[in-house]
Parts: structure tokens; C-alpha cells; sequence
């Protein structure tokens, strides 16, 4: 799952330089996971400009999908924006993120 | 720079939570190299005895090749695991610069599961951030730092 390519600070500021983008990519972060559905709700674009913008984060490796039946849940991944921040903050996210997968993990293989 | 300076110049990222899981399991979760795959991420060469170097790739940087190089350091099965945690490269700023750490694994038993305490210490401030900023402040100071660098694009 983890990202081996380096992500190039360009491509992850060329998504995020579109104010509407980096808004909807603010509430998935805010999230823990969000579906389409939800993100058109609370916005004033529709549902295929919130797709669009999706695809593009997804692109920059900046968010991860899970479907689950007719929904796709989308979360925000920090190991993209790795170019941007220094270690500190990146490892306050990295560690925080792989807790909850910890957490998940646990639940499958002991519930 | 002298010896006070540079101990007081470090900083570290603690992350302490509660598991609805014994320590034993837990333990597991911490020592099992396809376990370990499942939840951080894929070692190469782990096991849980003192003195082992493994590796784990992550997202590169300039120079750095993005190889994380751990040893084990410590090993009290069921309550503790260290092992040291190095990356980076000293011609990069920022996220992957130069980076010698250690992660500190405590476990504790308590009512209803087990406590696990991280402690990623060793960053040095300023050349691995600034701590304050770090941790605490988590994506706020992403997102000021995006909407910083996004603006400078635009204009």
C-alpha cells in the first residue's frame, strides 16, 4: 500500500493549487472516510465536478479508495504529501494513520 | 553546537493508545514480520531479536533513496521493543533530511486490554522540524503550509 515512486512536489501543488480541490481534499482529511455522496452534500458543485476533483487526488496519490457495495469511501493519505512537510509532521501523521490500521488489523484477526 | 545544545535540540512524537486486545496480541501485531506488513509496512529481514537490521522502503527523496534502516535494540517480549529507526540524507530539507531516531514500543496491561505507547524520539529542531509545530499542530500546519505554497504557484 505505501507509495514507492516518489511523489514530485509539483504534481501534488498543481492538484492542490485549485482552491474547489484542496477543499474537498480539507473535508476528506477532516473525515475519517467520506463517500461522494456525502461531499456533494455539503458543497455547492455537483456530484461529477466532486468526481472529477477525486480522481485528480487520487492521481497525486494524495487520497485512497475502499468500495464497499455501491459506495466507494475515500480517505486521505499523508505519505502524499510527504514533499511538503518535514519529518516531524510527517511522522505525527504517518504514526497516528498506521494506529487506526493497527487498530483495524486487530479487530480482523482477534475480534 | 555543544552536547547540551544538541540533547535539548530533540524532540519526540509520542502516541499512546488502548487496545481492546491482550499485550500477547498485540505483541504479535508488533513482532510478526506479515503482520507487521498489514499495518505499517512490509519489512525486509525483521525478527524480533536484539542486534537484527531490517530495512523498509518508503517514498524517496533528492539523494535519498527512501530506505528506512532499522536495528533492534531492545526486546522484552510482551512490555518493550526499540529499534532504531534512520533515513535521509543530509543534502535534503525538510522531509528527507537527515534522520537518526529510535522507536520505543511499551506495552501495558490495563483493565479491558492493553495500553501501547510510542515513542519516536530523537528529531533534531530545526533540521527534522520544528516540534511544536510537529505533532500537535498536525494538519492545520500542513494545510497553512499548502495554501502558503499554492498561493506563491498562483501569483
Amino acid at each position: 500500500m505505501f507509495m514507492t515512486e516518489a511523489n514530485s512536489i509539483d504534481a501534488v501543488m498543481r492538484t492542490l493549487a485549485d482552491p474547489t480541490r484542496r477543499a474537498v481534499f480539507e473535508r476528506i482529511v477532516n473525515a475519517d472516510e467520506i463517500t461522494v455522496v456525502e461531499l456533494t452534500r455539503g458543497s455547492r458543485v455537483t456530484q461529477s465536478a466532486i468526481s472529477q476533483h477525486l480522481r485528480s487526488l487520487k492521481q497525486a496519490g494524495l487520497i485512497a479508495e475502499r468500495p464497499e457495495g455501491r459506495n466507494v469511501h475515500y480517505r486521505a493519505k499523508p505519505e502524499g504529501l510527504a514533499p511538503l512537510v518535514d519529518w516531524m509532521s510527517h511522522y505525527g501523521l504517518f504514526w497516528r494513520d498506521r494506529f487506526a490500521n493497527l487498530r483495524t488489523l486487530l479487530k480482523e484477526i482477534d475480534p | 553546537m555543544t552536547d547540551t545544545a544538541t540533547l535539548a535540540d530533540t524532540r519526540d512524537i509520542v502516541v499512546d493508545e488502548v487496545f481492546p486486545h491482550t499485550p500477547e496480541m498485540l505483541w504479535r501485531t508488533l513482532t510478526t514480520a506479515e503482520l507487521i506488513g498489514r499495518w505499517l509496512m512490509i519489512p525486509a529481514g525483521f525478527e524480533p531479536t536484539k542486534g537484527k537490521r531490517f530495512t523498509f522502503q518508503t517514498t524517496p527523496a533528492g539523494a535519498w533513496d527512501g530506505v528506512i534502516q532499522c536495528e533492534v535494540l531492545e526486546v522484552v517480549p510482551h512490555e518493550r521493543l526499540a529499534f532504531a529507526w534512520v533515513g535521509g540524507h543530509e543534502s535534503n530539507a525538510g522531509y528527507g533530511s537527515r534522520l537518526e531516531t529510535i522507536a520505543t514500543w511499551t506495552l501495558t496491561k490495563v483493565a479491558g486490554g492493553t495500553r501501547l505507547r510510542l515513542v519516536h524520539s530523537g528529531f533534531q529542531v530545526p533540521k527534522n522540524g520544528v516540534a511544536l509545530q510537529g505533532m500537535s499542530e498536525g494538519w492545520p500546519k500542513v494545510f497553512e503550509k499548502i495554501e502558503a505554497i499554492a498561493g506563491e504557484q498562483v501569483n
